[in-house]
């Protein structure tokens, strides 16, 4: 039972990060692998919030979504002002070096993590946090389809069919990109907070690259660029290694495993159903 | 300030480490050049290309030659794989860039996962000794591995010059790199130089893979960290510059080996990452070397149709 | 008459090839100027260089007194520069529909934040875009493509899609890239129609076209221009009678 809801809690966290990368990478078109470093920036501020001070779980986690949020404008202003190209290598840069900061920096614990985070729930904790997650997770799902339905969705398809027409009808294109960047960044933060509060100890090593192949297998083989594809992904995805866990592989088998289908997945789809799992709705019916 | 014997000692170890990304940077510049891609299964490339020669030269014993022969065969027939299998694919498809990025990105990390699965996370190095004979000169250690690795870095480098500035195929590259449709249409087989593009590539890749094993150690994730410093090489040179390229793998390396000096141990790792940001703030299109011809197309919205 | 744009002493030029050699214009609210001249002149790019779409080398942009030539894109568009595109330029993906809400003014459903607080203004804002798409496509008496996809409907409907969308932001300019190309029977004569009325409303218009019964029909008077100059201006008969006229484009 303990062990379905554990499971639980991982599919409630990454339908949100899933859900959040789409939101990014589908609908934005912003090409970009630095979702888990925002995960992570959400996941310290509150770390380091809660172990330093007496703040509310609620503040902190909100400080972290904060944070996130603003941290995606140090990577998406400089990037985008030249082309979309270039928030792909930069994103690259800005995961890689986020994290060797974190590293090196003894405040947050440096390579041997931040720990001493404090328990907010004293009863059914792995229930509890299940429940925030998965309600996180609802939450997310619904904002996106609310929001891309909506006239907002409507100008983001109309910038990704032909950004300059789009432009010459008044829209700030870069302005609707930087947003949307920043949207989906805060969502990863919060998540971050939440995730913080349930293990209570933080290594760089949980956000590090694997965590980018992951999320991006979900949101390529769920469906990218429709609502619900990145759920479908995720539950898929988190469900598929449990499965193997149960052939009770040493653990230098197991990680490098788990990376092998994740990747291997990706690139099967990439070639055999590149709109993934979930197709993204027609235009035109959204109205 | 600082005594010139370690400034030299610096300058010359730094230029001899420098070797193997100078190759990387030009290996990687090369496919973005022809074939117009962000090749990041470079990394997965260099992986394949490391184990090999592992696997020969530590685990059959074969001699260096034989091993770097088996190593270019396996390390060109993966790099025409990920072409001719993946890449031509997305090029019928006319998919967007995103494809070719997740694409190459997870090829990368699939070899990565592939390699820690068969030879674990433990260090490996291809020399079995580490370090190697060295004399000293005006104060600074020579080691036989320096002049080796400059050496073969040089001859590869004006063997590259010599392909693509003197032969047929060298040229075919060129005209394919500014104008595909148009190369085409003169005869020349658009696949076959993309093929050829990424064979030349793939020997670059093991030359470096060779000279860095034989003086370092490595893991199955090293080369993802290393093919940054060849992503920034490419854009600091401009992207089609392959001297350039070349040339700013040169500068990075010296610049993270004189870094020392400077900066505590524990923040090295993180000048590249600083770099990136500083290229891609202030020369996006690349540091302006006086270049004989500038006919760079820049990522514009629109080109202005004729009336 | 008030100038709606007015344009001074604008250069441009691409390697070696000027574009823009020198252009003054000016153009009054209710004016509609035809500008014409053979393919390479420079019509196109000096639509874009008004539009923003490509940057000039020298010179002025007015709109209504506020100089353009300093601004993006989307601002001169806001400013009030609307334009048709040679190659329509409709985004693809979405119904006719849409294509027109999107480019409606007022959009206050693309701010997050008022798309929680201001719920009800965007309700309104997106009823007020619908209505008046509404009564365009009437007007062209395209109602009943509403729902289609832009991609399925016929050349000359997608070019009149395309003047409904620069119409949908009642801007003060409005600039139609060759409106009338490949475009014919009823197609035709609502285009003509609609730019008809929209000069009677006071707009300023340019159009660049080939079409000479176009020109002569609508265009209150014409600009000539040959390799980014411009050769002749003034009343549409006596350009069009014009010899230099007939040489450049005939030859001697």
């Amino acid at each position: 039972m303990e062990y379905f809801v554990s499971l639980l809690v991982m599919i409630g966290l990454y339908v949100t990060l899933s859900s959040s990368f789409n939101l990014i990478i589908g609908y934005g078109g912003l090409i970009s692998i630095a979702h888990p470093v925002f995960f992570a920036l959400g996941a310290y501020t509150t770390g380091v919030l809660s172990v330093n001070t007496s703040l509310h779980p609620l503040v902190t986690i909100a400080a972290g979504g904060a944070v996130a949020a603003l941290a995606s404008f140090m990577l998406s202003l400089p990037s985008l002002r030249i082309s979309g190209d270039y928030l792909l290598i930069t994103s690259i840069g800005f995961q890689l070096g986020v994290i060797e900061i974190i590293k090196n920096l003894d405040f947050v614990g440096g390579a041997s993590g931040l720990s001493g985070i404090p328990n907010i729930v004293e009863t059914h904790r792995s229930l509890k946090f299940a429940l925030a997650l998965l309600l996180l997770a609802a939450a997310v799902v619904l904002f996106v389809r609310k929001l891309t339905r909506g006239p907002y969705g409507r100008a983001i398809r109309a910038m990704r069919d032909d950004e300059l027409a789009f432009s010459a009808l008044g829209r700030n294109a870069m302005n609707i990109k930087i947003a949307i960047f920043a949207l989906g960044s805060g969502i990863a933060g919060v998540a971050g907070g939440l995730y913080a509060y349930y293990y209570q100890y933080l290594t760089p090593d949980q956000f590090e690259i694997l965590q980018s192949a992951m999320i991006l297998t979900m949101v390529v083989v769920g469906g990218m660029g429709s609502v619900f594809g990145p759920t479908v992904g995720a539950v898929l995805l988190i469900a598929l290694p449990e499965a193997i866990t149960f052939l009770n592989l040493p653990a230098e088998v197991m990680g490098p495993l788990r990376g092998i289908i994740f990747t291997a997945l990706v690139i099967v789809f990439l070639f055999l159903r590149p709109q993934g799992l979930v197709a993204p709705r027609v235009a035109g019916e959204a109205q | 300030m600082f005594d010139t014997s370690i400034l030299l000692q610096i300058l010359w170890t730094g230029i001899a480490t420098a070797t193997y990304g100078v190759l990387l940077a030009a290996a990687f510049s090369l496919v973005l050049k022809v074939v117009k891609v962000w090749n990041f299964a470079q990394a997965g490339m260099m992986g394949i290309a490391y184990y090999t020669l592992y696997v020969c030269l530590q685990k059959a014993a074969l001699p260096a030659a034989l091993a770097l022969g088996i190593a270019v065969l396996v390390t060109i027939g993966a790099a025409l794989l990920i072409d001719t299998l993946g890449l031509r694919t997305f090029r019928r498809r006319k998919s967007p860039s995103l494809t070719y990025f997740i694409f190459t990105l997870l090829l990368s990390e699939l070899v990565q996962y592939v390699l820690a699965m068969i030879f674990g996370t433990e260090p490996v190095s291809l020399a079995a000794t580490v370090g190697s004979a060295s004399t000293m000169i005006a104060g600074v250690i020579v080691s036989r591995w320096d002049v080796t690795a400059m050496l073969s870095t040089l001859a590869c480098l004006a063997v590259l010059y010599v392909v693509l500035r003197r032969t047929r195929y060298g040229k075919h590259m060129t005209a394919v790199a500014d104008n595909p449709e148009l190369s085409q249409l003169y005869g020349m087989s658009v696949a076959r130089i993309y093929a050829l593009t990424f064979a030349l590539a793939a020997l670059l890749v093991v030359a470096a893979m060779y000279l860095f094993g034989t003086r370092a150690s490595m893991v199955p994730e090293t080369p993802l960290r290393m093919m940054l410093a060849a992503v920034i090489a490419a854009l600091l040179g401009g992207m089609d510059n392959l001297i350039g390229a070349a040339l700013a793998a040169l500068f990075l390396s010296l610049l993270q080996s004189f870094s020392v000096l400077f900066i505590p141990s524990a923040w090295q790792g993180l000048i590249l990452y600083a770099l990136l940001f500083i290229t891609i703030l202030f020369f996006p299109r690349g540091v302006k070397l006086p270049r004989r011809n500038a006919r760079r197309k820049p990522a514009a919205a629109a080109a202005p149709s004729t009336a | 008459m008030n100038t709606v744009l007015s344009i001074e002493k604008l250069n441009k030029r691409f390697g070696g090839v000027v574009v823009a050699d020198n252009i003054d214009l000016q153009l009054g609210a209710g004016e509609v100027v035809g500008l014409i001249g053979p393919n390479g002149a420079g019509k196109t790019t000096l639509f874009n260089l008004i539009s923003g779409v490509v940057p000039a080398d020298a010179g002025r942009i007015s709109l209504a007194g506020k100089r353009l030539d300093t601004l993006p894109v989307y601002r001169r568009a806001r400013h009030g520069v609307a334009r048709t595109w040679q190659h329509m330029r409709l985004f693809q993906s979405m119904s006719v529909l849409d294509n027109l809400l999107v480019a409606g003014s007022q959009y206050p459903g693309e701010s997050f934040w008022r798309l929680i607080v201001a719920a009800s203004a965007v309700k309104a804002a997106e009823t007020h875009n619908r209505d008046k798409a509404h009564a365009i496509l009437s007007r062209m008496g395209l109602a009943a493509l509403a729902n289609a996809n832009v991609a399925d409907i016929t050349f000359g409907q997608q070019k009149l899609i395309g003047l409904a969308r620069a119409l949908m932001s009642d801007s003060p300019l409005l600039l139609l890239d060759e409106p009338m190309a490949g475009v014919e029977g009823s197609a035709y004569d609502t285009m003509r129609k609609i730019v008809a009325e929209e000069a009677a409303t006071g707009r300023a218009i340019c159009v660049v076209e080939h079409n000479v019964s176009f020109i002569r029909a609508l265009c209150t008077s014409a600009i000539f221009m040959v390799r980014g100059r411009i050769v002749e201006r003034g009343g549409v008969e006596a350009l069009l009678e014009s010899r230099a006229l007939a040489e450049l484009y005939f030859g001697k």
